[in-house]
């Protein structure tokens, strides 16, 4: 039986699902909370996602940038183990070490629509949870889109 | 509280590996003249196919018919990922390894590029465009290579960008964005250069979007031009679409396989895709002109000078993707190309007149062909919820993997797939973004059979033909040492004898081929590459190998030293 949007907390909590250890050995990826970057007056955006004690998750772990472009991350680990960061970015991903209560930064340029995965890729860090999503909203430049007219969408 | 310890600031994933960083200027004077020219320096691999006619031959015949049973691997370039990718389950190593003076160029898929030392396997540089995990891929995470020129590599990736870099250090010059992923587009074309111009086909069909090939400036990458395969109402082609409602916006057509180019003609030969839905005509009564086509365009200004219809009304999901192999005979200018629908035609290219049509796989129900090219469909999904089963299936007698010409036997060499279908028709409504199939389609995945097969283009006779179990569903490359390479799903790459078919060699690579090997020399020893990692549509083409083994791996033949 599906479970409607406004009781999805309280039946996630319910069957263990929210946390470390519950119903899974790990925790649901992109299952934590919601956040949006912020966008500077030259348009670069930023943002800081921090890994909370214990709960082995991206804090948010969907972070939302309202275009595509710059954005300037800020990483916090809280956690009393040593993580990692690989993210995405165009040219290449961006790699950073995170060991215990440490405070890190990246640069990150990124195209959208769509979204992105990243993660701590150590030990299984990526499937206990630390797999987070950046997502870019907004369309195409005019340019790029079909000559034809509006179609609809789902 | 204490302090936080200072992590830094992240650095870019390569610089914790083994790879180089840059790479020797090899294509700083690679120019249009010497693209012209390209197979008069055997020792590359300068463009897609080889050169602008698209033969995939080389005249290196170091590695030939009495030695290539000593043929060896010479290195290996394995590059699997780290992290989450797009269509991680359909991802594969597609491209043509594009090479220059001693180095390297390959894409694989996922908007990954890398520059390697074409002598070691090295990696000189690479190069990640960051792609969206939710980027519509109808038919698997692939590219199918570079082009270069004039100090810079050219490449497409997943979400449409078309994108330069230096060739020397694999860092950005400029990115375009050049299709719409919101609508369903795409793009994994090799680029090709035509004088100042990276020309490039856009992906995307089975998400009804309008099909186009454009083209940039290479050194700015300013857009120079803008052609769509399906004209809007009033356009010439536009009455072979209904008069009332929008099937043309929707139309698919998309040239999403590199092109071939007469410089003496100045014409691009452009394969156009499917109509789109692929299998619901009675939303598109009509012709659906360009669809399923050969066009012919100039590249000064991307005018389409003729056009010829391989199958108006496509209901099969029969792409005419596939390459125009430029070819002379008896002092006419000929092209060759074989469809998905299991015909071959040959074509005046100057004007696209049919000079001969004739079958290149055993089975043929769809429909026929006349020797003058008139299409008469037999089977096909006409009523809604009725299973129709018809060969060749949507992957084609060949999909785009492509055949190869050899100048010196004047045979073409064809990996043939033999699958056949079952498509229920299944009407939906459009919307954007969402596959728009118009049926439900079940390719089978027993009773397959495939060959590389010969054909003599001045009769249309079949002068030998490797029978295999399974589809052949790569690429073929012919070589001067009277040599014919194709792999296999189930990862063995094969060297045949150019004249008998015999099969003279065999490596067993890991994982299946559908990819395009190229040849080339450094310092006097040629090398044989072939990207190796199954994956794309294997559902279309070749479901019964839907679970083998995957792969990324770039292998690198030689003759010992």
């Amino acid at each position: 039986m599906a479970t409607p949007t406004g009781e999805r907390a309280a039946m996630l909590s319910k069957l263990g699902l929210d946390r470390q250890n519950g119903a899974t050995l790990g925790r649901l990826l992109a299952n934590g909370n919601v956040g949006q970057a912020e966008e500077g007056p030259d348009g670069r955006m930023r943002a800081t996602i921090r890994i909370r004690p214990d709960e082995l998750i991206w804090d948010p772990s969907v972070l939302v940038l309202p275009h595509g472009g710059d954005l300037d991350l800020e990483l916090l680990n809280d956690d009393l183990n040593t993580h990692c960061a690989l993210l995405p970015s165009n040219g290449d991903s961006q790699f950073i070490w995170l060991v215990n209560h440490s405070r890190g930064t990246a640069s990150l340029n990124l195209d959208g629509p769509g979204y992105y995965w990243f993660g701590s890729p150590t030990g299984n860090d990526e499937g206990r949870g630390l797999t987070g999503a950046i997502v870019v909203l907004g369309e195409v430049p005019p340019e790029a889109r079909l000559d034809r007219p509006a179609q609809p969408r789902p | 509280m204490a302090e936080y310890v200072d992590a830094g600031h992240a650095v870019d994933w390569a610089s914790l590996s083994g790879v180089v960083g840059s790479a020797p200027p090899a294509v700083q004077n690679v120019t249009y003249e010497r693209i012209l020219r390209a197979r008069s320096e055997p020792q590359n691999w300068l463009t897609y196919y080889g050169a602008y006619d698209g033969q995939r031959y080389s005249p290196l015949e170091q590695i030939n018919t009495e030695n290539v049973r000593r043929l060896s691997p010479a290195w290996v370039f394995q590059c699997g990922p780290a992290g989450l990718e797009a269509g991680a389950s359909t991802y594969a190593f597609e491209a043509a390894p594009i090479v220059v003076d001693g180095v390297m160029y390959v894409t694989g898929w996922d908007g990954w590029v890398w520059a390697l030392d074409a002598r070691t396997g090295q990696e000189l540089w690479r190069h990640k465009h960051a792609t969206p995990f939710d980027t519509s891929l109808c038919c698997g995470n692939v590219n199918r290579g570079v082009a270069v020129a004039k100090g810079k590599v050219f490449m497409v990736s997943p979400n449409a960008h078309v994108l330069a870099l230096d060739a020397v250090t694999g860092k950005s010059v400029w990115d375009k964005t050049n299709g719409d992923v919101r609508a369903g587009e795409s793009a994994t074309v090799a680029p090709l250069i035509v004088k100042n111009l990276v020309i490039v086909g856009s992906s995307g069909g089975e998400f009804g979007v309008r099909g186009h090939l454009d083209a940039f400036d290479l050194e700015t990458g300013e857009h120079a031009w803008r052609t769509y395969t399906v004209p809007k109402p009033g356009e010439p082609g536009s009455e072979t679409w209904p008069a009332d409602g929008e099937a043309w916006a929707r139309g698919g057509g998309n040239p999403w396989i590199t092109c071939t180019y007469d410089p003496d003609l100045n014409l691009l030969y452009f394969g156009t895709g499917n109509p789109a839905p692929d299998f619901d005509g009675e939303v598109r009564p009509g012709d659906n002109l360009y669809t399923d086509s050969v066009i012919a365009v100039n590249p000064d200004n991307g005018e389409m000078r003729w056009h010829y219809q391989h199958n108006p009304h496509d209901l099969w999901d029969y792409d005419s993707i596939s390459e125009n192999i430029l070819f002379d005979l008896d002092g006419r200018k000929l092209m060759g190309h074989f469809n998905k629908n299991g015909y071959a035609y040959v074509l005046d290219r100057t004007d696209g007149a049919l000079v001969r049509v004739f079958p290149f796989v055993d089975r043929i129900t769809w429909g026929e062909v006349d020797p003058n090219g008139k299409v008469t469909p037999k089977v096909y999904p006409e009523k809604e919820g009725d299973p129709v089963h018809f060969y060749p299936g949507p992957g084609g007698g060949k999909e785009w993997t492509h055949a190869a010409y050899s100048p010196k036997t004047q045979l073409f060499y064809v990996p043939v797939q033999d699958v056949g279908a079952t498509a229920t028709r299944r009407r939906r409504e459009f919307k954007e973004s969402i596959p728009y199939w118009g049926a439900g389609v079940a390719v089978d995945s027993e009773n397959m059979a495939g060959s590389v097969s010969a054909f003599d283009p001045a009769t249309g006779q079949e002068a030998w033909r490797w029978r295999n179990e399974v589809p052949m569903c790569a690429s073929v490359l012919a070589t001067g040492g009277d040599l014919v390479f194709a792999g296999e799903p189930s990862g063995e790459f094969n060297a045949f004898n150019a004249r008998t078919g015999e099969l003279l060699w065999q490596f067993q690579c890991g994982s299946g081929h559908h990819s395009s090997p190229t040849t080339y020399s450094v310092g006097g020893r040629q090398y044989v590459a072939v990207p190796s990692g199954w994956g794309g549509w294997i559902e279309g083409f070749a479901p019964g190998m839907l679970a083998g083994t995957r792969g990324a791996a770039l292998f690198a033949f030689a003759l010992p030293e």
